[in-house]
Order: C-alpha cells, then structure tokens, then sequence
C-alpha cells in the first residue's frame, strides 16, 4: 500500500504551527468581498440595534442634536464578535488571531467606501475607488438628531467642515469643497431620527432644507401679503443694490376675491414682468421656472459651529441659500427629435384612447 | 445636462416626454414600384400604449411635500407643493387635447408664458370643506361628458374629493395659473441621505395657490384635472380690491356668487342638493365672475362636484413647525449632555449603570457606554478578542463591571449570525485558507521526498512539475541498459575492433578502420560531398580596392547593420 505523505495528525499539527495558513499576500488570505463588506457596514454601525447607540432614550431627547466621537474600540469589537462565527476549535481561534491585524488594516480601508455601497455602487467599483486614497482609519465622528425636521424634512443637505467658514458659504467653491470632510455615512434610523458620521473632527456642520423641499412662501407686509423680488439665482434684490444690508425691493401680492385666501397668480405675474422693468436682474419671466424663483423663500441653513451653540445669536447660527438657476426649457429635445425622425417618414396618427 | 454644483439648483419651465400618455397606432406603408407601375404592397398596423399613472399616484412616486405630512407649524404663509419623482408626469397627459377651454385672454403687456399646461394641480381645503371618497368608479367621479372625452375606461375605481362647486371655481387655477404652477427641479443630491437614490436629482413640483388659514387643518389634494374642461377656466376670477386696510374684516360683500347650476343628468358629478335654478355653466360662471362689476346674488352654494384625487396630506397650521423654527430650537450638545442632569445618571465617562442578572442569576449593576462617546478615545490594540468574557473589564474607581465592548462582541456576533450568507463567507474565507495551506504542506513534503529545490509556485497546476521533476529523477537515478544476451562482449575481440586495428595497421584515422572491417559508412551518417567552388578569375587587391560599385554596397550593408544594432539597444545611430 501507497502511504501517504502526510498524516492527519501531523497536517493539522502544521495547521496549529502555522496560524496564519497562508501569507496575507496570498490571494486566499483575502476576505470574499460580501464578508468584507459586510464587516465594514458594521464598522460604521449599520445595523446595530438602536438601544445599543442611545441606551437611555433620555440620553437624545426630542428636538436635540447630540455630536460625538465613535468608539473605535467599540466598532472593533463588533466585528470581532461577527467573525467569532462558526468559529468552534483552536483551529479558527489561531487563524483569527493571526489574521485580525490584516483584517483591521483592510477594514480601515473599505469602510470608507460603505455610503458608496450602500447607494448601490457595486463592490468592485468602491474597493477600486478606495484603493491608494487617504490614509486609513481616521477619528470617526458624527451626530444624532432628532427633530421634526428630519421626518418632515426628508433629504435634508448634510456638510461638515475641517474649518469655520463663514457664510456666505458656497459648497461647490473649490475653498469650501477643499475643507469638506468626507460623509462615511448619513441615513435616517427612523422617521424622525438621522444618524450622520464623517471622517475627522469637523468644525463646522450644516444642515439645509433639501433643495427640492424648497418652499413657496409669502410674507405678511402692512397692507397685503408681499413677496421679494429675487435676482436669477435667487438672492433678494435690495433697495439699495451696493447694500447688502439694506430693505430687500417687494411686490405686493394680489389676492383673488372671496376671501379664501387664493393667489391671483396670472396678476402676480403681470405684476413680476413690470417690476423687471425696473428691477433688471430678476429673471425674465417667461416660464413658470421664472415665476417659482420669485414665490421662494429660500432654503435655510442651519450651522453647528465649534462645540457652542450659536442658536441665539441670529446672523451666526444661519441663513439663506441661494444659488438657483434657470434652465431654458428642455423637453429631452434631442430625444423627443430623434424619435421623430425615426417615424415620421411613416404616418403616426394619436388615437384618443 | 451637466449637474448641478453641491448646493445649487437648476429650474426648468417643463420637461416634456417623447410622447405623451395615449394609445398610438403606427402604420407602415411602403410604396414600391417597377417600371413606374406601382406594386401594392399590403400596409401593415401597429398599436401601442404609453401608460403613467393617471388616476392615483402612488406614494413611492412623491419624492417630498410641503408643509409635511401631518407636520404642525406656521404654514399660513407657505404655499404647499408637492414634488415628484418622475420630472415628466405633470406633461405627460393633455389637459383638453380638443382646446374646450380656450386660450387665455392676454394681459396687455405681458407676454403669455412658455411651456406646457400641466394636468394636475394641488388644491388646499380645509377641514369641513371637502369629503374624501374612497374607491370610487371613475363613472361618479367626472361627468359623463368628461368620461367619455377621457375614452369612458371600464372598470376604473379612483379616489376622489368632493367639495362645493363654488369653492372649487374659487380655488382653481385658470388655464395659464395651471402653467405657471408646474415646474422641474434638478438638484445636487451628493450629500443627501439614501433613499434619495435613482431619481437622479429630478423632482418635477406643483405648487398650490391658496395660503393656508392660520390655525386650520388643511388637506393638500393633488388633482387630476384631464378633461376637466367643465372646470378650468380659461381666465382667472376677479380679484381682491386692496383698500387700506390689511384683507378688512368689513369687505363682507359675496362677490359674484353666481348661481351655478348645471343640469344634473349631464353632469352627475354636480350633485344637487337642492334643485337646479339657474341654467349658466360653471364656466360661464367663471368667466362672468372675472369680469368686474357682475355682482351675483348671494346664493349659498348647494352644489358639489367631484376631482380625481391623485394623492393628498394633511398638516395643521398651528404653533412654530417651519424647519427654521425647528433647527433654531434643537437642543446642542456633546453625547451625554441631558437635559435633567443625573437622569439618567450618566458617569462623566458616558457610562451609564444599567442592571443585569449575571451568569448566577444575581442582580448587579454593571456600566455600559454605547459606540458614541464624548471624547476622543484611544484604540485598544490588545485584539483580537475571542469571546465577550475577555472584553469584560472592571473599573478601577468604583469596581463595578464594564460590559460596554462585551455587549458590541455580543451584538456583532448577534448580527452576524442573522446573516445566513455571512456565516456561509466566513467558512469559505478559512476553509480557502486551510484548503491552500494543507496543498501547501503536502507540495513541501513531497518537494523534501523529491529533493527539489525548484519553488513551486501553488497557483501553478503542480502535477505536471512534480511530474516532471519525479520522472527526471527516476531516469537519472538508472543504471546503464541491460544487455541480457552479453553480446556488447563481441566487442571485445581484438580483430573487431576499429581502435585496434587502426593502431595495428597504423591507419590514418579509426573511420579508415570501420571501412577495412567493413563497416557500413551510411550507418555512420550521409556522405557529405564538398561544394566545387566556384571558378573566378585571379584578382588583385587593387583591382578589388577600385570596385568602388561593390564597396559601396558593402558600405551600405555594414551601416544597415550598425544602424539596426544601434536601433536595437535603444541608441542613437
């Protein structure tokens, strides 16, 4: 008989001897990606039960906003605990002890590709991305807020920033976009709860009302309700235009009659396109783009500065956003055009269904 | 369309589908013909439908509304809206394909505005204003004339709101309001929360254009309003005359509550309360009241009609609710900050004494402190920890237990083990592991047996080398060919022997003495004859030297060389 080369007892003694099986440059050594995603979600609490972050509900009453930093020793043991299945004999402990510094280091990476998974990218795509950017695992921080605002708010903007920048503060400059800390994650836990984390210590974070949430207002003025004459992106026109500061120009707001409070909106409109006579930085009013940008209030930005609460003091805490655009109309034209190139040689008759 | 910059917003007057929601019938001809004799051809019918929601909008397509849903605050100076998440819905459909309503009337100086009408609009009621009916077929919601323009579909149940008729007229917007109450946004949607995903930033919005009374309940309702042409009126109503005073309380005076009727059989939508007097159509109505001075008599409105209810909410206009209010009220502060100070009794650490039963079954209190902490704190690197008890820790100020990071080892391992697919990884990533490792050592073992010190490389198909490699070894560890029959003794003998007989003979090579014993020179390999050179005439080394035609052709041939040789190890020439 043929004996073997190796016995049972002696292969697993090597497995013992060698807890590591394979070298981490191997390409066994390395986590299936549905492990390794899986593991980086729970890096960044996805899918700890709530009671676990917040253990006394008093601890984020209604209406608060709680900062803080994340436990990483804590998230450490959330994924020593998830690898610790199926883990029955000294086999898996020593394979797990030898390879829980590769793991870490891995995690550290892949966890800032989890807001990218989660949006659906696929995992491939995010490992590709994440690959030789910024040094891994840095301080995790992140807030809790509970408010109406979230559940009635939905799609809020959320933004952190390495620095207090003062308003007026576009997002998209390059100096704004420069001190962004990036969002590891931002979802809401339930309706009225939004769990958001970022990489590093911000100094700054905002919140705005979602931008498709802009709303539609009025004010009350002496004698009728009024509306300020916005310029095309939004900013109010002022008295004064070299004054910033000075009383934004309005325009009364006709009312239909009947007392129900109803807009006479073709008579606003006549009256917006005679104030642009005026007033030439106001969009031309030739479409209802045109009109919604006068009726906006504009969304509002809320800012958490520092570690103080600014709240009180007006002019600090926020203020208005408004950078708005207006398209020319498009109808997907190209599309809609090359649809009808395709038929029309032929007869297309619409037929009232 | 490049997309908008974080923080900005694009708005669009509309954007309209390729085509608009209907059955459509292609026909194909062609036309064929031979010699100028045209060949019939059969023409050949296609129908096909473009189908959007045109009855109900389900939730999922409502990408946000304001004020929100249920919400509490100070709405009454906000108009509602409602954006949706296909940017085409409000155009897919005509509002009155056969023009029945009729082109507004301008306004001198202002030019009509561009785009398409929309067929919906948002109607705000309030509460006891209005009846919400559930499920009803679409016959008892529009009048017939309108079910039948809208091509009478069979067995349609909607939803649908009832309200008096004159309110309705009041509220409505005209055909150019309707215009201008629709439009698309394209927002940035980098640095928003996740459900926002695959709209690609597009909401179409429809606003409202009645403000909300201040401490009302109010209901938004999105209507459809295809064919509604009984409706829409061509011009908006008359409006407030504007005196001093702020909406004065005095100006009482019922404008233009014409009497609306409508003959019930032709509309059945207008339910009549009580019976019909006058014989003006709601439009008539409309417009008559958009002319000044046409002071109707104070009738009570007694008739109701009905709209196609798409989608509505609710929301009160009480209190302080605008997100403004709400964010200047939050309460900041660090995790652990509580608004009644010891409760609960958080440590200055965060950690919170909570009680549990331990192993025994005996009540402590332990400490627990959640992944959220106020300060920055250092990582443990003792890791990898292997089961909860070794995470387990006790302070040393109050000797109670610290189970924070054995509650996250349970609840990873929790987690983990409710994810059937995770457990199922976690075994392939060792059982890989093991699986390459155990080859491994079986590679080396039979290397050490081989002697080999080629590596091998594991990713390589192993079989053939060590094939190789045994086989190698095999046939160079065999002695010389057996010669069972001892003929190689023949050799022996001296007279057979080329060396010897060579020497013997004393002949000039040992192949002189194969050929003597009659060895067989083709056994041995091919004659070879030498090539018969080739005959040239003598030559002189000046005659050679004044062949300037062929040294330049050497010349040339030698530079080639050079040049390629140089070109070859990356040089210049």
């Amino acid at each position: 008989m043929r004996t073997a080369w190796i016995s049972s007892s002696d292969a697993l003694r090597n497995r013992m001897i060698k807890p590591f099986q394979v070298p981490d440059t191997e390409p066994e050594a390395e986590m299936p990606p549905y492990m390794e995603s899986f593991l980086a979600h729970l890096r960044l609490l996805v899918g700890v039960p709530f009671e676990n972050m917040i253990p006394d509900p008093r601890m984020l009453s209604d209406e608060s906003i709680r900062f803080f930093y994340l436990d990483r020793s804590w998230t450490d043991r959330l994924v020593d605990g998830a690898i610790a299945v199926g883990k029955i004999g000294t086999r898996e402990q020593a394979h797990h002890q030898a390879h829980s510094a590769p793991v870490n280091q891995q995690l550290d990476f892949t966890e800032r590709g989890v807001r990218n998974l989660q949006r659906g990218k696929s995992f491939t795509d995010v490992k590709k991305e994440i690959s030789g950017q910024q040094p891994p695992a840095g301080i995790i921080t992140g807030f809790l807020l509970r408010s109406g605002a979230v559940a009635g708010w939905p799609h809020m903007d959320v933004r952190a920033y390495s620095s207090d920048i003062p308003e007026p503060l576009e997002p998209g400059s390059d100096t704004a976009k420069s001190q962004q800390l990036t969002t590891l994650r931002l979802e809401r836990l339930s309706p009225a709860i939004l769990l958001a984390l970022f990489d590093g210590i911000p100094q700054l974070v905002f919140l705005e009302e979602p931008h498709h949430g802009v709303q539609f207002g009025v004010h009350a003025g002496r004698t009728a309700f009024e509306i300020d004459l916005r310029d095309a992106t939004g900013h109010q026109i002022r008295v004064n235009p070299a004054d910033p500061n000075s009383n934004p120009v309005t325009q009364s707001v006709t009312m239909r009659a009947g007392q129900r409070r109803v807009i006479a909106v073709a008579s606003l409109r006549a009256s917006l396109v005679n104030q642009r006579n005026t007033h030439t930085t106001m969009p031309e009013q030739k479409g209802s783009s045109a009109f919604a940008i006068e009726v906006l209030n504009p969304p509002w930005r809320q800012r958490f500065e520092g570690t103080v609460d600014h709240a009180e003091k007006p002019g600090t805490s926020g203020g208005f956003v408004s950078i708005i655009s207006i398209a020319n109309r498009v109808a997907d034209v190209a599309t809609k055009n090359a649809f009808e190139t395709a038929i029309t040689t032929q007869t297309i008759t619409g037929r009232r269904g | 369309m490049a997309d908008p910059h974080p923080g900005e917003m694009i708005l669009y007057d509309d954007i309209l589908p390729p085509l608009l929601d209907n059955s459509y019938r292609m026909s194909i001809t062609t036309d064929v013909s031979i010699a100028g004799a045209p060949q019939p051809l059969n023409s050949r019918d296609a129908f096909f439908n473009v189908e959007g929601p045109r009855f109900s909008l389900s939730p999922t397509e409502v990408g946000g509304v304001f004020p929100p849903r249920n919400g509490h605050g100070a709405f009454s100076e906000s108009i509602p809206h409602i954006a949706i998440l296909r940017r085409t819905l409000p155009w897919e459909r005509e509002l009155d394909p056969q023009n029945l309503i009729g082109t507004p009337s301008l306004i001198p100086n202002v030019p009509p505005p561009q785009g398409q009408v929309p067929w919906m609009a948002l109607l705000l009621f309030e509460e006891g204003e209005y009846t919400l009916l559930q499920n009803q077929p679409l016959e008892q919601v529009v009048p017939a004339d309108v079910f039948q323009r809208l091509g009478s579909p069979a067995n349609i149940r909607c939803d649908a709101i009832e309200a008096s008729l004159d309110l309705v007229n009041a509220i409505l917007p005209s055909k150019e309001e309707l215009q201008l109450l629709a439009h698309v946004r394209h927002v940035n949607k980098d640095d928003r929360e996740l459900s926002i995903e695959g709209s690609k930033g597009f909401f179409a919005v429809v606003m409202g254009s009645r403000l909300p009374n201040e401490n009302a309940k109010c209901r938004a309702c999105l209507v459809s309003l295809e064919e509604r042409s009984d409706l829409v009126s061509k011009d908006p109503p008359a409006n407030e005359l504007v005196f001093g005073g702020f909406f004065p309380g005095e100006f009482v005076a019922e404008d233009a509550q014409a009497a609306h009727a409508q003959s019930a059989a032709a509309h059945p939508a207008v339910v009549a309360a009580t019976p019909a007097v006058a014989a003006a159509s709601a439009r008539d109505v409309a417009i008559a009241r958009s002319r000044p001075g046409v002071i109707g008599i104070g009738t009570r409105f007694f008739f109701n009609t009905r709209l196609v209810l798409l989608y509505s909410w609710q929301f009160q206009t009480i209190g302080t609710g605008s997100f403004r209010d709400l964010m200047q009220g939050v309460d900041v502060g660090l995790i652990g900050k509580v608004a009644n100070p010891g409760h609960p009794p958080l440590t200055d650490t965060c950690h919170l004494p909570i009680s549990v039963d331990d192993r025994a079954g005996v009540p402590e209190k332990v400490l627990y402190r959640g992944p959220l902490v106020p300060f920055q704190l250092t990582r443990d690197t003792l890791g990898p920890y292997h089961s909860a008890d070794q995470a387990r820790r006790v302070t040393p100020e109050t000797g109670a237990e610290d189970i924070s990071y054995a509650c996250a080892f349970e609840t990873g391992r929790l987690l983990a083990s409710a994810d059937p697919r995770l457990a199922q990884e976690l075994m392939r990533w060792r059982r890989e592991a093991y699986k390459q490792s155990s080859r491994g050592d079986s590679v080396s073992q039979v290397q050490s047996a081989l002697n080999m010190t080629q590596q091998v490389d594991l990713h390589l198909p192993v079989i053939p080398i060590l094939a190789q490699t045994a086989v190698a070894r095999i046939a160079s560890g065999a002695g010389p060919i057996a010669d069972p029959t001892g003929i190689d003794k023949i050799k022996d003998v001296i007279g057979l022997n080329p060396i010897a007989v060579q020497k013997a003979y004393n002949l000039p090579s040992v192949s002189a003495a194969v050929n003597m014993l009659g060895g067989d020179a083709g056994a041995l390999g091919a004659v070879v004859t030498t090539q018969p050179q080739t005959s040239r005439p003598a030559t002189t080394i000046d005659a050679v030297a004044a062949d300037s035609a062929s040294l330049a052709h050497l010349t040339a041939a030698r530079d080639r060389i050079l040049n390629n040789t140089a070109a070859k190890l990356g040089g210049k020439p």
